[in-house]
């Protein structure tokens, strides 16, 4: 049985995680992983109960997932990698004068994404734990799969295809490189400074252009981003998300959680782009359509993120989804105090997992929701105000540089550079994030089958 | 749109991820933040977990720090008297 000092814990640790992470949702370009991995493995390692660290875990990506998408309504910044997609759509509201519409919308989408995705993760989990040992025998085969598949819906489809087994090859023969030196144990494989060397990829090959000084002077220049904001009227009460979204979008909101949950193993980025673009390729008018399309989305990125998270938890115990083994890879395995033998899926029972979950994803819905809907524009103006976008940068290229480096040392940073340079190429090339995360997971097994 | 009171001239400016940077703005953030970052991880007790500990609170420190020293490329203002 639980006891309320562990309740306590519970709630005190949601409290945090929603207020942590409604701000650093809202500041641009704030990565999942790199936001939410570390400050994961430290309370980790500093010996949390486990049921506390899912509380704090679960209240962090909801919150997280209901505000980034703020700047994207308010000044078309995303902020975070997953509600890049969404940009497209929320200028469009902007454009008609409608920022605030569009974070109704959004948040409004990402509460039905947590209330369809907790549930159905739940019992998709308990489906699959029977299986669990054959996905734990096929997990490289399926993400392989996943690569292949998210490939082929990408446009330029031939290069995403063709830039599988070389970037396989080059993440894997770094591995190798730093076995056979015996930078690395051979038991332990680098992942985490690799995924985040996709991450920043984009960045890195920016920055590596500026060395040149030709590339320089033919960039774009501008002088400083005007953002205007209208004042609006406070909202009375407690929003009902319920009521800010039509019937249709509420629809097609729900249909597209329930298929971010179903296809919790892809990459929700990759999902979110193709999903958000199927769901409303039919509606004319460009307004409805926006809405449509950024309710969805933000509905499938929170339930992609908790199911994504939650299922491999239950079910299997191996972090064997891209959200499991990024922002969450810290539950799964952070030695000496979890490892894949010993992780919240053995030291928790259902009953825990319920609980936790949902005291972390009310909480979070209750605290944020209420802060987005009514404090949106001063949080944001905030931001902009005062948060130069050089400071963002900098703390994630720091943060990137520590995980690089507590991987494998001084050489991995270079390593890390370089997977990172190669993946900003791809990225340009229309190789989106979901084909590279799929390819990085793959690797292992699709270089063996060569070597 | 113009701007007089800032230092920098006009249309220096590029985009990196979706928002504007001056590039030596930049180029000192990410050696401070990877100073601090890196040189916190360093310094920290060889004891697990305190390492990263001490680099996360670099890392926050290097983004202060970056922050009170850069400026923002952006001009905000509210558009006052169009309130519904």
């Amino acid at each position: 049985m639980m006891d309320m000092v562990l309740i306590a814990e519970m709630i005190g640790a949601s409290v945090i995680g929603a207020i942590l992470y409604t701000i650093i949702g809202i500041a641009p370009g704030t990565d999942e992983t790199a936001v939410l991995a570390p400050v994961t493995l430290v309370l980790v390692l500093s010996g949390f109960e486990p049921i506390v660290i899912l509380a704090f875990f679960i209240s962090a990506i909801v919150a997280k997932k209901l505000t980034d998408s703020i700047p994207v309504a308010i000044a078309g910044i995303p902020g975070g990698v997953m509600s890049a997609p969404m940009v497209e759509h929320a200028m469009i509201l902007k454009k008609h004068g409608m920022p605030e519409l569009s974070i109704r919308k959004m948040a409004s989408g990402s509460v039905i994404g947590t209330i369809i995705a907790v549930p159905m993760s739940l019992l998709l989990a308990n489906l699959i734990a029977p299986l669990s040992g054959y996905i734990t025998e096929y997990a490289s085969q399926i993400f392989l799969g996943g690569a292949i598949f998210l490939a082929l819906m990408t446009k330029n489809r031939w290069v995403a295809l063709l830039s599988i087994l070389p970037f396989a090859f080059l993440i894997q023969g770094l591995r190798i490189f730093y076995w056979e030196a015996e930078i690395v144990p051979a038991d332990q494989t680098v992942f985490t400074s690799f995924f985040l060397g996709i991450t920043i990829g984009p960045v890195i090959l920016k920055l590596a252009e500026l060395l040149s000084g030709k590339v320089r002077k033919n960039m774009p220049r501008y002088g400083m981003k005007d953002i205007a904001l209208k004042r609006t009227p406070k909202t009375k009460g407690f929003p009902n998300p319920f009521k800010i979204l039509t019937k249709k979008e509420i629809g097609t909101t729900s249909l597209s959680s329930v298929l971010g949950v179903l296809t919790f193993f892809m990459s929700p980025v990759g999902m979110t782009i193709f999903l958000g673009e199927t769901l409303t390729s039919r509606i004319k008018d460009p307004v409805k359509k926006a809405a449509r399309a950024i309710s969805s989305m933000d509905g499938l990125t929170n339930a992609a993120y908790i199911s994504g998270t939650l299922i491999p938890l239950i079910a299997i115990g191996l972090p064997l989804s891209p959200t499991a083994i990024g922002p969450g890879g810290a539950l799964f395995n952070a030695p000496p105090v979890f490892t894949e033998e010993n992780n919240l899926h053995h030291l928790l029972s259902m009953t825990d997992f319920i609980v936790a979950t949902v005291i972390g994803s009310v909480i979070a819905i209750a605290i944020t929701f209420y802060i987005t809907m009514k404090y949106a524009q001063e949080i944001c103006a905030f931001v902009f105000r005062f948060i130069p976008h050089e400071a963002m940068l900098g703390l994630f290229f720091g943060l990137v540089m520590m995980l690089a480096f507590m991987d494998a040392g001084i050489i991995n940073i270079a390593g890390v550079l370089i997977v990172a340079i190669v993946a900003g190429l791809l990225h340009r090339k229309g190789v989106n994030y979901g084909v590279q995360f799929m390819t990085l997971y793959a690797a292992p097994w699709l270089v063996s089958l060569f070597i | 749109m113009e701007n007089k009171s800032d230092h920098h001239s006009q249309n220096e400016y590029i985009e990196v991820w979706e928002d504007l940077v001056h590039i030596k703005d930049l180029i000192l953030s990410l050696i401070i933040c990877t100073v601090t970052t890196l040189g916190a991880y360093l310094l920290a007790p060889n004891d697990p977990p305190k390492p990263l500990i001490f680099g996360l609170i670099g890392a926050v420190i290097g983004f202060v720090v970056s922050s009170i020293i850069i400026k923002p490329k952006r001009n905000f203002r509210y558009l006052e008297g169009e309130e519904e």
